[in-house]
């Protein structure tokens, strides 16, 4: 048989659980903007009745439960690095497209003027003004091919120093992650480390955005992070921090982890972006620019060197003689005893004076198919490196704008699992008050029940 | 059905706003100046052609300038050659006045005295000079081709008898400096000042044989500045064919390079105001995202 006053102790339970939906209800709408959160929800049951002659003992708080799609936030980390990876790759190619110069005011303008100087030559080979000409043409085009090398690797450079930035961001995400596992493997109970996994879940996102990072859910709650092959970052509360260290002979960074080195390992993320175009992409840019000034160089030294200056001798180079094609852009210059001396031009292949064979010879090389097996002209040379460059910087980009679409879409998936809706939570608002209000009402019925009880056994 | 929630209304909107006012700044750019290519990724095929329209373009305008120079030095040398044309002619007419019996000593001294004259002339049109370089004496256009050291004495040709050429096209070319001795000499054993001296003898002496070799020399000689000239006119008349050529080529050059890079100004234009028409209603969009919600309406 019940008695009224614990039937004033379940109320006393159903309005602190009604109480409860509220808080949750507020929680909800407090944390609307905070990346990461997943909505929360509070879960009841209904008590079953002790003695006989009651119908139960009113409702009880099971817990609160974070809703989320474990397979969406996977996908969500699977997909982040290829879109971020594509994105830094745009941002860094793009330095370098810029540096290739306008079409038609770099390095093929030089070309041109290069050319016209020696064919200028070739119509008064003992004018002195054309010889200079000549000269200042050459040491154009020589310093155009040096500063374009230089800007290449400069912008290497840029993109090693991205990468370094980088590394410095996940070595502290990853820190963080490792401390939030401590505090999740310590909380007493699930529901006091439901904010601690939303800031996981928000880190382990930023952290998917700068490397391609394997996640592994631990027993007691947090997670483990590996990255490249398999190579551990957080075992537990273990952080393992990215090392990097510069390598010769340009200072680039090398990255290990325990030891091991994974620079080639890293493939995604925005980490692997920058990797890929520091060590892929540019090298790339650079040997072709190398293989086009080698080209030019000795195709110009060989015609040269067969003629006969103005002084009567057999002609020498007129560029430094490139060592090997590697290189050869950046020590492109004009040979020094030439550029002070105009006299030292070859302008025919014979001693007398007006002989232009060789200034037509070097002039005709413009349209002469040199490179690529005896195919290409030297500037279809440069307009192949254009070419190369402006295409993978499109390709980057397109591919960056197509996965931000997935990204967004996967995004949009979590949220209608994950995400607060205001307009519910108003009506979860409306609910727990009313609900409050009915049990409430509920308890002042008990109470004058109980009055009356008393009165009735008082007199 | 999905759940619509607070932050995927923002991102949904804040991502079309993003992308419509990126295609408005890109088509406003290309209306502004005028590119399709304004970055080597806008279009890298197009990017690498215009290249090589280029290279072609700069080529055509390197021939078309040493077309015109060339021409002007190729006008001297035809006067140059006209000249030489008429005191041959003069010579000979000297000369056969010369021959016969019916000149008296005193005319055959004038006689010679006025061949004297029409060889020096001639040495002098065979030494012209053009910007300080010798247009008769082949490559070596510093050496002086003939350099009389004494009068009647006869000098030899100091010149080259290589020629040089200049390029006015692919496989076209024009002779700049010409062999004198070509015109001087040819195939004769001796050249035409030792045969004007030996006939500027004959005439003074009245030695009618030797007068005749002498006209036949004179003779040959002419024939050979004639040819001279002939191809002199015939470059010329290369270099003018050829400059038509090179302005056709020029005209196509930069008609493909346009296409290739230059944008077509209505439909930039066209492109410009539709990107402004979504722009504005993505923004609108945004405005009315969250206007009322349920909180609104709870009491």
């Amino acid at each position: 048989m019940g008695d009224l006053f614990s039937t004033l102790t379940s109320v006393s339970r159903a309005l602190d659980a009604q109480r409860y939906g509220l808080d949750v209800a507020g929680q909800n709408i407090a944390n609307v903007n905070t990346p990461g959160y997943a909505r929360r929800t509070v879960d009841l049951i209904a008590l079953a009745p002790e003695a006989p002659g009651t119908a139960g003992r009113g409702v009880d708080v099971v817990g609160v439960r974070a809703l989320r799609d474990r397979l969406l936030e996977t996908r969500l980390t699977n997909e982040m690095p290829a879109q971020s990876r594509e994105a830094a790759m745009a941002e860094a190619l793009s330095v370098v497209e810029s540096a290739l110069g306008k079409p038609g005011t770099s390095i093929d303008a030089n070309l041109q003027k290069f050319f016209d100087s020696f064919a200028e030559l070739s119509e008064m080979p003992t004018s002195a003004s054309h010889r200079e000409s000549v000269i200042i043409q050459g040491e154009g085009l020589a310093a155009a091919f040096s500063d374009m090398a230089g800007r290449l690797e400069s912008a290497r450079l840029d993109a090693d120093r991205a990468a370094r930035g980088t590394v410095d961001d996940i070595n502290s995400l990853v820190e963080r992650i490792a401390a939030l596992n401590v505090s999740i493997g310590n909380a007493s109970s699930r529901e006091r480390s439901l904010h601690a996994r939303d800031e996981q879940f928000d880190l382990v996102r930023q952290l998917s955005e700068l490397v391609d990072v394997q996640v592994l859910d631990r027993e007691e709650g947090g997670i483990d992070l590996s990255i490249g092959n398999g190579r551990s970052v957080v075992v537990g509360e273990t952080a393992y921090k990215i090392q990097v260290s510069s390598t010769a002979p340009n200072g680039h960074a090398a990255l290990s982890v325990n030891g091991a080195n994974i620079t080639s390992e890293i493939k995604s993320g925005r980490l692997g972006g920058f990797l890929q175009v520091r060590d892929s992409n540019i090298p790339d840019y650079m040997s072709r620019l190398d293989t086009l000034a080698y080209s030019v160089a000795t195709e110009v030294n060989a015609l040269h060197s067969a003629g006969f200056d103005q002084t009567g001798a057999a002609a020498g180079t007129f560029f430094t003689a490139p060592a090997a094609v590697a290189g050869a852009a950046k020590g492109m210059a004009v040979r020094p005893a030439l550029a002070a001396d105009s006299r030292l031009i070859a302008a025919g292949s014979t001693t007398d004076a007006g002989n232009n064979t060789t200034a037509r010879a070097i002039a005709g090389l413009r349209e002469a198919t040199v490179l690529n097996g005896n195919t290409a002209t030297l500037s279809d040379g440069w307009g192949q490196l254009v070419y190369r460059v402006g295409r993978d910087t499109k390709t980057a980009t397109d591919e960056r704008n197509s996965r931000q679409e997935i990204v967004r879409q996967i995004d949009a998936l979590r949220d209608a699992v994950s995400g607060v809706s205001l307009d519910e939570e108003a009506m979860n608002l409306l609910k727990f008050q009313r609900a409050y209000e009915a049990n409430a009402r509920f308890f002042q019925v008990i109470d004058q029940t109980l009055e009356m009880l008393l009165q009735m056994s008082g007199r | 059905m999905m759940r619509i929630t607070f932050s995927s209304q923002y991102r949904d909107s804040s991502a079309a706003v993003e992308r419509t006012s990126e295609a408005l700044v890109e088509s406003q750019r290309r209306v502004s100046s005028g590119k399709r290519i304004e970055r080597i990724s806008d279009d890298p095929t197009g990017a690498a052609a215009a290249v090589s329209e280029r290279n072609a373009i700069a080529q055509v305008d390197q021939y078309t300038r040493t077309a015109d120079n060339v021409n002007s030095r190729l006008n001297v040398v035809d006067t140059v050659l006209s000249d030489v044309i008429e005191k041959l002619t003069a010579a000979q007419s000297v000369a056969t006045a010369g021959r016969g019996t019916t000149a008296t000593a005193a005319q055959r001294t004038a006689l010679s005295q006025e061949l004297a004259g029409i060889r020096d002339a001639l040495l002098d049109d065979m030494n012209t000079t053009l910007h300080g370089r010798y247009l008769f004496g082949g490559a070596a256009v510093t050496t002086k081709p003939y350099s009389a050291t004494a009068p009647a004495t006869v000098p030899s040709y100091a010149g080259s008898t290589a020629e040089a050429m200049a390029d006015v096209g692919n496989d076209r070319s024009v002779t700049i400096a010409f062999n004198g001795r070509a015109i001087t000499q040819g195939t004769d054993t001796q050249d035409l000042f030792q045969s004007l001296d030996a006939l500027i003898t004959a005439v003074s002496t009245g030695d009618n044989a030797a007068i005749g070799t002498g006209l036949a020399a004179l003779g040959r000689a002419f024939d050979r500045a004639t040819a001279a000239q002939t191809r002199v006119g015939t470059d010329m008349q290369v270099i003018d064919a050829q400059k038509v050529r090179l302005q056709q080529m020029k005209q196509s050059g930069t008609d493909r390079l346009s296409k290739l890079e230059d944008v077509n100004m209505a439909a930039a234009i066209t492109d410009m105001q539709q990107a402004d028409a979504a722009y504005k209603a993505a923004l609108g969009a945004v405005g009315t995202v969250s206007r009322v919600s349920l909180m609104d309406y709870l009491k």
